[in-house]
């Protein structure tokens, strides 16, 4: 390893970065700027995603036994349950604890205590893991022996699993728009100071040196870009975050906002590569027209 | 040394820079090549290391076919000739020795073989007290010499000079054109466009004169005008 050429190369880094504050800071801000757009859209994005999901966690299949229904015939559905993996977990409500939850539905608007007999049925009540499969499930229980209907809330899971795919879509194609228009304008500053270099490329390319070579110091440089403008984004959503995040939920309970539900440390993460990844790449692409050869 | 054959060279605007131009030079040679401005000579130049490309005809330095050169390969000539300008092309914010060591670092030469080289170098330039300073406080003859260092420094077997004195005066000229002698008697090809007559009716070396685009003479220790020394006018 020779040592002198990584201080050399870090020396060339180092130089061009701390020249020029007002063009550096320029391409970070826009880098935080971006980051902290991205970030919060990825966070809006979550929020809403997790609310939905909860919705759907929430849906509950009603199985319903015919009154003659045999306690093997229910036996054997609760063996079935048990072993369908899609279902996430079941309850048995037979018809006198079926009775006792109307009543406390009702609460007194219907008087109950006029029934001389229960006429409910027993019943199961099945949630499933995934909610795309509400009605794959409650399909395979509808044939079961003994059971004479099932019901779920059909036209609800419909709309949040359509929404869903709606909101997703939307939200990738915005997603490339915000990283697109970001591109653009990051390479336009980063074009910038390039041009303010181009002698020095021209210098550089007349003595020997590669496209490759000359190029590495712009790309580290935008690396730093991307480094620094969204470590400046992180610390800007970080307190916002802790500003925010008590109000929001106050005032806005039924989202359920809990950090619980969000994985922030991922989305760090992710906002963190992509602003690396934004100001490497434009650096390699702002200075490709300055490169002759 | 470097072979030019039926060299044709058309900028895109269609300026005719260089017409049907054919040129040996032999290695070890001094050679001067002159002419007004505009008649080729940094044309010429620009072919030999790869700074524009030939419409037709095919240039060869030390074996290698110049004008199909393409991307490193590109890179990797320049390493291996020096070239050096009327306006010095040095990097304003490196000092002297730092500007010598790019032409190594680029090479990609080991830290060990730059720290030997530079000052041998700077050295036979005669700038080795300065090599602290930066571009901005040396005198343009000084800096000149930074140019030379970091042409020489790689060992080329071709030196390419375009108007090195064109800035300088007369002392500093002299001091230039000296310096390039030395270089020369070490072995390494010189070419020299210039248009300063004095230097070139001094050094009585190979006179090769463009004249639009095309060679018009070439002569053996010749002068700037053709047969003439200085001080004699050109008549008709």
């Amino acid at each position: 390893m020779d040592w002198g050429k990584v201080k050399f190369f870090l020396g060339e880094v180092g130089r061009n970065f701390t020249r020029n504050a007002g063009m550096q800071a320029t391409a970070i801000g826009t880098v935080a700027v971006t980051v902290v757009l991205l970030g919060l859209f990825l966070f809006v994005r979550l929020t809403l995603a997790g609310v939905g999901d909860r919705l759907l966690k929430q849906i509950e299949i009603s199985v319903y036994f015919h009154t003659s229904a045999t306690t093997a015939q229910e036996n054997h559905l609760r063996d079935a349950l048990r072993a369908d993996r899609r279902v996430a977990s079941f309850t048995f409500v037979p018809k006198a604890e079926g009775l006792k939850e109307l009543r406390r539905q009702t609460q007194g608007s219907i008087d109950v205590s006029i029934l001389t007999q229960n006429p409910l049925p027993d019943k199961f009540r099945v949630r499933v893991t995934d909610p795309s499969e509400v009605a794959a499930v409650a399909d395979s229980l509808r044939g079961q022996p003994g059971v004479a209907n099932v019901v779920y809330g059909k036209t609800i899971v419909g709309r949040l699993l359509q929404l869903g795919v709606v909101l997703r879509r939307i939200s990738i194609v915005l997603i490339v728009a915000l990283l697109f228009v970001a591109s653009i304008i990051i390479s336009n500053t980063i074009r910038l100071t390039v041009f303010a270099r181009r002698r020095e490329i021209a210098i550089m390319q007349l003595v020997g040196a590669t496209a490759t070579y000359v190029r590495m110091p712009f790309v580290c440089e935008g690396v730093l870009h991307g480094l620094i403008g969204s470590l400046v984004a992180l610390a800007i959503l970080g307190i916002g975050k802790a500003a925010l995040w008590s109000k929001l939920a106050l005032a806005l309970p039924w989202l359920e906002l809990n950090s619980a539900h969000v994985a922030l440390a991922p989305i760090a993460l992710q906002l963190l590569a992509v602003g690396i990844a934004i100001g490497a790449l434009s650096s390699w692409f702002s200075i490709g027209r300055y490169l002759r050869t | 040394m470097i072979s030019i054959r039926n060299v044709s060279l058309t900028y895109p605007n269609g300026v005719r820079a260089l017409d049907n131009v054919t040129l040996e030079i032999a290695k070890g040679d001094f050679l001067f090549l002159v002419g007004s401005s505009g008649t080729g000579k940094s044309s010429l130049l620009k072919l030999l290391y790869h700074d524009a490309i030939p419409t037709h005809g095919e240039i060869v330095v030390d074996g290698i076919r110049v004008d199909k050169l393409r991307g490193a390969r590109v890179a990797s000539l320049r390493r291996h000739l020096g070239v050096i300008f009327q306006d010095f092309k040095l990097l304003n914010d490196k000092t002297v020795w730092e500007n010598v060591a790019f032409a190594m670092h680029v090479t990609g030469a080991h830290t060990r073989e730059i720290e030997r080289q530079v000052p041998r170098t700077l050295d036979l330039v005669g700038l080795a007290h300065k090599s602290r300073m930066f571009p901005s406080e040396l005198s343009g003859g000084e800096q000149q010499r930074t140019a030379i260092a970091r042409a020489i420094v790689n060992n080329p077997k071709l030196l390419l000079c375009d108007e090195p004195t064109g800035n300088l005066d007369p002392e500093n000229t002299a001091e230039i054109m000296d310096l390039l002698l030395r270089i020369n008697t070490k072995g390494t090809t010189v070419v020299v466009a210039t248009h300063n007559q004095s230097v070139v009716d001094r050094m009585r070396k190979r006179v090769v004169r463009l004249e639009d685009g095309r060679i018009f003479t070439d002569e053996e220790r010749g002068f700037y005008y053709l047969g003439l020394g200085q001080g004699q006018v050109l008549s008709g």
